[in-house]
């Protein structure tokens, strides 16, 4: 065999695997942004797929019936509930930022928004409102992480794949698997929401599921080439 | 193994995986991809000169405005957009000229304060009842919207005296900031009703000028250095930042060998660090002790008799205003020749503690070394009857004839300045009517019932209640006001004020009573000059170093929008930023009162300009050396230890034409105290401004708000250090921690003010909020706040 063809397969083997992380990095993205309107939960509600995901994760039972008893009040309530959470006014349950989580004082801004803020840089990407809010929320490095999935959706070269892989790798374990945890754990304990706690619980284990899934996977890739 | 079954495998084998794969392979993401839509990560733009610039760290140098009486120099360390450090003046101590301008504890926390999680970051509005604390974000557009319209409606419905703009000191000693930016835009649409004094020195403000003629009776502090004896009456430098090198010169004035007397309820820093001598006294008698001092002084004749011939009025029967009974004058007082009571100190000593040995022994100290400086805090005049407290200091200094001398110091308020800069930011408030800042919850319950006993000026009666208030960085609707559970009760019913804005940086007890609730802005965020209360001979450069976070806003822009609204923006603006404000102060200071004033560059270069003289300040030494030609600026010319403007209204009891001792409601004889058995007094603590930073966690480290209590009264109750006490009255309770120790005179209880009331369900406060406890009952002439007096009782909780 080729390295081309190899390469080819690889990325075409590859490719349902990337899908599937790419949908519920998005999930889990729509799950944590402002539910405004309703307009996005109804989206899950109807094309979340929940049924399965009750069979395999508790966050996951909890979701499919907060879903499946949804009404115009409960939208209401988890946009209370969300600005409690992660808006204010006042001191936040559970503050969204990585650097809260990982300074000795609790503190927006510190040293990890400045190392988020350098892998921005380094794809090619910055946050639109730099310097104005920190680099590090949840639902921006969500975001990149999207973005790193895509890429490598679209990238056919295998050494640049391992590449983007080993990004991913880094970006978890450095960042998201280190903070995740602790604000979930805030969000598990204080929220009587059960929209916010099954997405919690299903965004802990996801972010820890997915690590492994791309360390192995990384593993058995030099053997392919 | 082939390679193709690897990755087969390990996708697809392992149950757990395998379901997680398809289940997501399931999901119908892109129809709901929408809520993504908006991608916050897009293309950077590689700015090709900050790129290199990348790593360097820029230290730009700024200034905090809060109300502490300081103004020291903050240096931001600033990388990539980012406050990554801050420190302060690193200007070597020695030349007192220039004194180094050294951030306090509280500085050293600001960069926590910038990057609190808890900051306020987008407007919001209420949406609760008022006071419950329910709120949601809004736009700005909203916000200004709102506000535009609210203030027209209820301007047009009930008339301009309805707007006020509430007392507030989160952002008090700039150019700009957020309160006279509201009187701005309300000056430019009809007006709004005036508050005049303030509730640091309201009394003394008052008071001073009916025996001075000014409140400005201060000299400048390097005018210490001369001082023989120095007592400091209830003031307390190291805690509360009076002036930033306020405690450089005192020092020095130590070293220089002055005997330092502090007279206060507690054993303070200040007497740690300064004091030969502590005198603990039992609040609100401060002038019992006055009146004997004067006694030993006059009765053993070491009183400045020819000063007090030529410069005073009413210290004798010879020297008494027209028409009035020599009986009444000073002396008599003290001798009891009227009223049969001699001003003994064993009469003293049975009200305010002081043990007449001890008293006749300051009263000599201070007559016989000359010169000599009694330095009169506020603390004092925040009680009942502080007016006599600040008339009764300078009664003092006259006395002894230390007033326009080098060294001496003549007491009452103390005010001096001699340093200044343009203000180019004003407005002009077509309506005059105006009241003390201390009876604006009277002016929203019954305005239109006050009058010239409830110190109304301007106007012989309001036309409406206050409807509109502005709140912009302040606190003092809520948690420094007096009797919180009066004003939350006031506030909570949205009939009376009909709409009430708050800017803050934080959630304090304030803001929750905001209907449309601002993020505000740090002075890490804007442009501003600080300059420090009266006593300073500097100003500090108050850089921009970070754009604003989030959506906070600076209040200026905030209002120019609004007026922009209106149709007024030019007129607001007048087509300057707060950066134009900067440069043009700058200009117009260099161009009318200080030629060498630094250019702007230079001056945001240096971030401070020391203004320097020749020699100290003294406080009246033009009228003392020439009376004819410099009269004192009061009716008689003179320095009115007899005031006649007193005398003539008329009520000797509560307001005396010369400065007594009134016995105090809520005062040790109060016959309430035995219901009430302790004096409750608060101070300002060291690890807060006022309210400012309560929330702040490394500063409540460093010191915990706990309640001082003496080990007497304490073995009486069963408390211990670290027990948890319920303090009460009949106007509240509040849960605080106690901290036993003999720093405290017995029978006093002392709480560090400014803690944020944070009640719990039952409506308790859990944080020792003291004003929950303290009381509206004005003061006799000023009108004025009398936070410090306070009968209480405690019980274990
Ligand atoms: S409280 Fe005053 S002296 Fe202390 S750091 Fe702040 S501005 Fe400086």
């Amino acid at each position: 065999m080729t390295t081309t063809t190899t390469t080819e397969t690889l990325h075409i083997q590859l490719q349902p695997f990337f899908l599937s992380r790419k949908k519920y990095f998005q999930l889990l993205h729509l799950l944590f942004s402002v539910p405004a309107t309703g307009e996005l939960l109804v989206g899950i509600q109807n094309n979340g797929n929940l049924q399965e995901l009750e069979e395999i994760h508790d966050g996951g039972k909890i979701l499919r019936n907060f879903f499946e008893h949804m009404t115009a009040e409960q939208i209401d309530r988890e946009n209370e509930e969300y600005q409690r959470l992660f808006i204010g006014p006042g001191p936040l349950v559970a503050p969204p930022w990585e650097s809260y989580y990982r300074s000795r004082e609790h503190l927006l801004f510190e040293e990890w928004t400045y190392q988020i803020r350098e892998q921005y840089h380094l794809f090619g990407l910055q946050y639109k409102n730099e310097n104005n809010e920190p680099d590090d929320h949840l639902l921006l490095e969500l975001e990149f992480m999207i973005y790193l999935v895509d890429s490598c959706l679209q990238e056919t070269k295998t050494d640049r794949l391992v590449e983007l892989i080993s990004s991913q790798i880094h970006f978890l374990e450095n960042h998201l698997t280190m903070w995740i945890p602790y604000f979930c754990k805030r969000i598990i304990e204080q929220t009587n929401s059960q929209l916010y706690l099954g997405a919690s619980m299903l965004l802990e284990d996801l972010l820890t599921f997915d690590l492994t899934t791309l360390l192995e996977v990384r593993e058995a890739l030099p053997d392919v080439r | 193994m082939s390679d193709k079954n690897t990755l087969k495998d390990l996708l697809s084998n392992k149950m757990q995986r395998r379901t997680f794969l398809k289940w997501s392979g399931a999901i119908g993401v892109p129809v709901i991809a929408g809520g993504i839509g908006t991608k916050m990560l897009v293309d950077h733009k590689e700015e090709t000169k900050t790129a290199k610039a990348k790593d360097t760290e820029k230290i730009i140098s700024t200034c905090s405005i809060n109300n502490c009486g300081g103004r020291c120099v903050i240096k931001a360390h600033v990388k990539d957009g980012m406050v990554v450090r801050v420190s302060t003046d690193t200007q070597e101590s020695g030349d007192l000229s220039t004194p180094p301008l050294r951030a306090c504890v509280r500085g050293r926390n600001y960069r926590n304060m910038l990057y609190d999680p808890d900051r306020l970051k987008y407007p919001m509005k209420r949406v609760g009842k008022r006071g419950e604390g329910k709120f949601k974000r809004i736009s700005w557009e909203e916000a200004i919207e709102t506000i535009a319209s609210e203030v027209k409606r209820i301007g047009d419905k009930y008339g301009p005296e309805s707007r006020y703009v509430n007392y507030a000191s989160g952002q008090s000693w700039g150019l700009h900031g957020g309160k006279n930016a509201a009187r701005k835009l309300l000056s430019l649409t009809g007006g709004f009703l005036n508050y005049r004094n303030d509730y640091s020195s309201g009394a003394g403000n008052v008071a001073t000028p009916y025996t001075y003629g000014t409140n400005n009776t201060g000299s400048s502090f390097d005018s210490l250095l001369h001082s023989k004896y120095i007592i400091l009456w209830g003031q307390n430098p190291s805690e509360m930042i009076f002036s930033t090198p306020y405690r450089e010169y005192l020092m020095q004035a130590k070293k220089n060998g002055a005997k330092i007397i502090v007279i206060d309820p507690r054993y303070t820093d200040t007497a740690i660090a300064f004091a030969d001598e502590w005198i603990p006294i039992l609040p609100t008698t401060d002038n019992a002790l006055m009146d004997a001092m004067g006694y030993v002084i006059v009765k053993e004749k070491l009183h400045d008799q020819a000063f007090l011939d030529k410069y005073c009025i009413g210290f004798d029967g010879d020297h008494m205003p027209v028409g009035v009974a020599k009986s009444e004058s000073l002396k008599s007082y003290l001798l009891g020749e009227k009223d049969g009571i001699e001003k003994t100190p064993e009469w003293a000593e049975r009200i305010c503690g002081v043990p007449a040995g001890k008293i006749q022994e300051i009263a000599r100290e201070y007559a016989k070394s000359k010169p000599a400086a009694l330095i009169q805090g506020w603390a004092a005049q925040r009680q009942a009857y502080g007016e006599q407290f600040m008339r009764g200091g300078a009664q003092l200094a006259c006395l002894t004839g230390n007033v326009g001398k080098l060294g001496g110091w003549a007491a009452g308020t103390g005010y001096w300045s001699r340093s200044d800069i343009v203000y180019p930011f004003s407005y002009e408030n077509p309506v005059k009517a105006s009241i003390p800042c201390f009876l604006w919850t009277k002016a929203v319950e019954k305005g239109t019932e006050m009058t010239e006993a409830d110190g109304l000026e301007g106007t012989d009666k309001l036309t409406t209640n206050i409807k509109l208030i502005f709140n912009m960085a302040g606190n003092m609707l809520i948690n420094q006001h007096a009797d919180i559970n009066k004003t939350t009760k006031l506030l909570e019913d949205d009939s009376k004020v009909e709409f009430i804005v708050v800017s803050d940086i934080f959630m304090t007890p304030s803001a929750r009573y905001a209907d449309i609730l601002l993020p505000g802005t740090t002075f890490f965020e804007r442009y501003d000059i600080g300059v420090p209360w009266c006593f300073g001979d500097y100003v500090v450069f108050g850089d921009k170093t970070i754009d604003p976070l989030f959506e906070c806003r600076d209040e200026y822009d905030v209002f120019a929008e609004v007026a922009d609204k209106l149709g007024l923006k030019e007129k607001f603006t007048e087509g300057k930023t707060t950066l134009d404000l900067v440069k043009e102060s700058v200009e117009r200071t260099r161009k009318e009162l200080t030629p060498d004033f630094p250019s702007f560059e230079e001056f945001r270069r240096n971030g401070v300009h020391h203004f320097k003289y020749d020699s100290p300040l003294i406080g009246f030494k033009e009228q003392i050396d020439d009376l004819k030609k410099h009269p004192f600026e009061t009716p008689s010319c003179k320095i009115e230890l007899f005031s006649k403007a007193l005398w003539d209204m008329n009520q000797q009891d509560e307001i005396p034409a010369i400065a007594k001792y009134i016995s105090s409601w809520e005062g040790p004889q109060d016959p309430i105290i035995n219901k009430f058995p302790l004096q409750l007094i608060s101070w300002h603590y060291k690890r807060r401004c006022h309210s400012t930073y309560d929330n702040q966690a490394w500063l409540e480290e460093a010191a915990k708000q706990e309640m001082w209590m003496n080990p007497k009264d304490a073995e009486k109750r069963g408390i211990k250090s670290g027990d948890r006490v319920q303090v009460y009255n009949e106007r509240g309770s509040i849960y605080i921690d106690v901290k036993v120790t003999p720093r405290i005179t017995p029978g006093v209880a002392g709480i560090p003010q400014g803690a944020w009331f944070t009640p719990d369900k039952d409506g308790l406060d859990q944080r020792g909020s003291v004003n929950v406890l303290t009381s509206q009952r004005p003061t006799a002439l000023a009108k004025s706040n009398p936070q410090l007096t306070n009968l209480v009782e405690v019980k274990k909780a």
